[in-house]
């Protein structure tokens, strides 16, 4: 081999990244850039200049709708958070641990993700004629006569976001975790059998443990479309909870970009602050 | 052995995956502090037998008696009987000394932490682990990681220990530093060690008995010296390696081969006519040499250097394969010629025939 082709050949990985660099660049950094500077602009009713202001960022924080839907966003967020890892668990842990057939397992997963064959619009929109007045759940409770008027709190309220997101994004927390309990080998857990422990100490002190990374990179997922929802809220709350996705919506419609790049900036930086705590739990280095 | 003696039993252990048996009315026992190895070839069914004594595994029909208990049905975790894996499976996010407390902190019977530190300790120092305590157990070498595997089963105290190949997964040099340590340490317990392998050296060199199983069967058992020397059946000899098998016909006494009849001594009873050679029992002339007892034309192909032995390959007319042993120590070796052809002369008092004739 010549020095040329060595040389190449040491050449080669550097430039390889220029494409991802240019991309992350262009589609990343720049954008973020611009949100950060663009939410020091001026804003008038019709009207935005470049000079430089804190305008909107007092505003942000001193109006209760503002700092209301950060609240909200950040319960919704926690509340379904949980609902999936509570919902997601069990049934990762059935598929990726007890079912023992690789085949049977992989039909589960496919089976979790066929929902996303629809589009999201539909996803969203079909939990209405379910949850509604009228709705499939109040007609068979009303014919089961497990209760004698409809209930009106399923539609139209946080608890249909609530619901409607879990349903979503559960998947996304299931996958992960499925897939590193299925990379647990099964000669572990028997041997912590032989050593005399009984399934709770097992779950508790090795299937939980080496299944973390897969509810950090779950609960990353899960997070991060949680926290940028406003589609969901929007069709299944009748406009009455409003998360700062909406509020960036809604901005963004009245040309009001002062204002929803404040909000964009908040809900940046409250992600990179939700991945990073998450980081914290485990390497992720050392797991994948 | 009478039952009281022994420690473990299993009664005709007979265990089916989808309609193939891989245990057949196995019946075995071992004594108190005995090495016991267990050789078969892959698929014989070997494994299957550990998993259903550690109870990993239900058997379909029979009984398994610890300690002159029944455990068929006791859960694994409730047995107490220790478990090596082929692969150790340590738990990866434990550090040494964790994985070793790991069944004094978590298992059915409550050990004061204290116990647990001291025992730890202690095994620890025994196999020679100390310095690495505090190590995760991805950051030690091959060999110590067997240690904590054993350690981690040892520390329990188990009356019995099953080890499945046990040292399959080390290098050579490594698997011989092994096999002395593991003899050392059982006698320095006094536990019974149920060794599961594939290579017959390491059988015969490690158990005060050897338990020969093919396909889900029992052929024989007997001290390792015994079993080298008169194997039960011609699979028992085609396992452990050393013998060239040669098929024929038994009558009257004669056995008639690829190199003639021969007048069989003594014949044990198989269910096929099996004449069996060991490979350092063979003798190798030219040609135009005048034979005494029985002789085999066969064409020198290669030679295998072994250190302590030279192994020569030889083919004959039908295209069987010979192996001529030749230990070194009996003198340098002779050379061949490739595609010569030789004559292989054995006394015919050394081999083993094998027949339906047999007593």
């Amino acid at each position: 081999m010549s020095d040329v082709t060595v040389a190449a050949k040491r050449q080669g990985p550097s430039w390889l990244i220029l494409p991802g660099i240019v991309w992350m660049a262009l589609f990343m950094v720049v954008p973020i850039a611009m949100i950060c500077y663009v939410s020091f602009w001026t804003q008038t009713t019709f009207n935005i200049s470049s000079t430089p202001t804190l305008a909107s960022w007092k505003q942000f924080f001193s109006s209760d709708t503002y700092t209301g839907a950060l609240w909200t966003t950040v319960r919704i967020w926690l509340i379904v958070l949980a609902t999936t890892f509570i919902i997601g668990y069990p049934t990762a842990l059935f598929v990726g641990l007890f079912v023992k057939s690789k085949t049977l397992s992989t039909v589960l997963l496919v089976v979790c993700v066929i929902p996303f064959w629809t589009s999201f619009l539909i996803r969203v929109l079909a939990w209405r004629p379910m949850l509604g007045k009228e709705g499939a759940i109040n007609i068979i409770l009303l014919k089961l006569h497990i209760i004698s008027q409809p209930i009106e709190v399923l539609l139209f309220t946080e608890l249909s976001v609530i619901i409607g997101m879990s349903q979503i994004y559960c998947v996304f927390m299931v996958g992960p975790i499925a897939f590193m309990l299925g990379r647990i080998d099964r000669n572990i857990i028997e041997a912590a059998r032989d050593l005399g422990a009984g399934f709770g100490r097992i779950f508790w002190k090795i299937i939980f443990p080496l299944s973390l990374p897969g509810v950090v990179v779950g609960a990353i997922f899960v997070s991060v479309m949680v926290l940028g929802e406003f589609a969901t809220s929007g069709a299944l709350s009748g406009r009455k909870v409003n998360l700062l996705g909406n509020i960036i919506v809604t901005q963004v419609g009245s040309l009001k970009w002062a204002m929803a790049s404040v909000t964009g900036v908040i809900l940046t930086v409250f992600m990179g602050m939700v991945i990073a705590g998450f980081l914290r739990i485990v390497d992720l280095k050392q797991e994948l | 052995m009478t039952t009281q003696t022994a420690i473990f039993r299993i009664d005709s252990v007979t265990k089916s995956y989808g309609g193939v048996k891989a245990l057949d009315a196995v019946t075995l026992e071992a004594g108190v502090n005995e090495y016991l190895s267990l050789l078969g070839p892959s698929g014989s069914g070997k494994t299957t037998l550990l998993r259903v004594i550690a109870g990993f595994e239900v058997p379909d029909s029979g009984r398994v008696f610890f300690q002159g208990r029944d455990i068929t049905n006791l859960p694994a975790h409730e047995r107490g009987i220790g478990f090596v894996f082929q692969n150790f499976a340590l738990f990866p996010h434990l550090t040494v000394r964790q994985n070793i407390a790991f069944g004094m902190a978590n298992g059915a019977v409550l050990v004061s932490s204290e116990e647990t530190a001291h025992r730890t300790q202690t095994i620890i120092d025994m196999v020679g682990l100390t310095g690495m305590e505090d190590r995760g157990v991805d950051q030690i070498s091959g060999g110590q990681r067997q240690r904590v595997a054993l350690a981690r089963t040892l520390v329990m105290q188990p009356k019995l220990v099953l080890l499945d190949e046990p040292l399959g997964a080390l290098d050579a040099n490594l698997r011989g530093r092994m096999r002395n340590e593991l003899r050392a340490i059982r006698e320095r317990m006094g536990v019974t060690f149920l060794h599961v392998t594939g290579s017959e050296t390491e059988a015969l060199a490690m158990g005060d008995s050897v338990v020969v199983l093919d396909r889900g069967r029992i052929i024989q058992r007997g001290a390792p010296d015994d079993v080298y020397s008169t194997p039960a059946s011609p699979d028992v000899a085609h396992f452990l390696n050393r013998f060239n098998l040669f098929e024929g016909t038994l009558s009257g006494g004669t056995f008639t081969g690829p190199f003639g009849s021969v007048v069989a001594a003594k014949v044990t009873r198989a269910p096929r006519d099996v004449y069996a050679i060991r490979y350092d029992r063979l003798r190798v002339s030219p040609l135009s040499a005048s034979a005494t007892g029985p002789a085999l034309k066969a064409t020198y192909i290669a030679n295998e250097y072994l250190g302590s032995s030279v192994m020569n390959f030889f083919e004959t007319a039908d295209g069987k394969v010979v192996e001529v042993e030749h230990h070194l120590s009996l003198g340098a070796p002779e050379t061949f010629e490739p595609r010569q052809d030789y004559l292989l002369t054995w006394a015919p008092e050394q081999a083993i025939v094998f027949g339906r004739e047999g007593k």
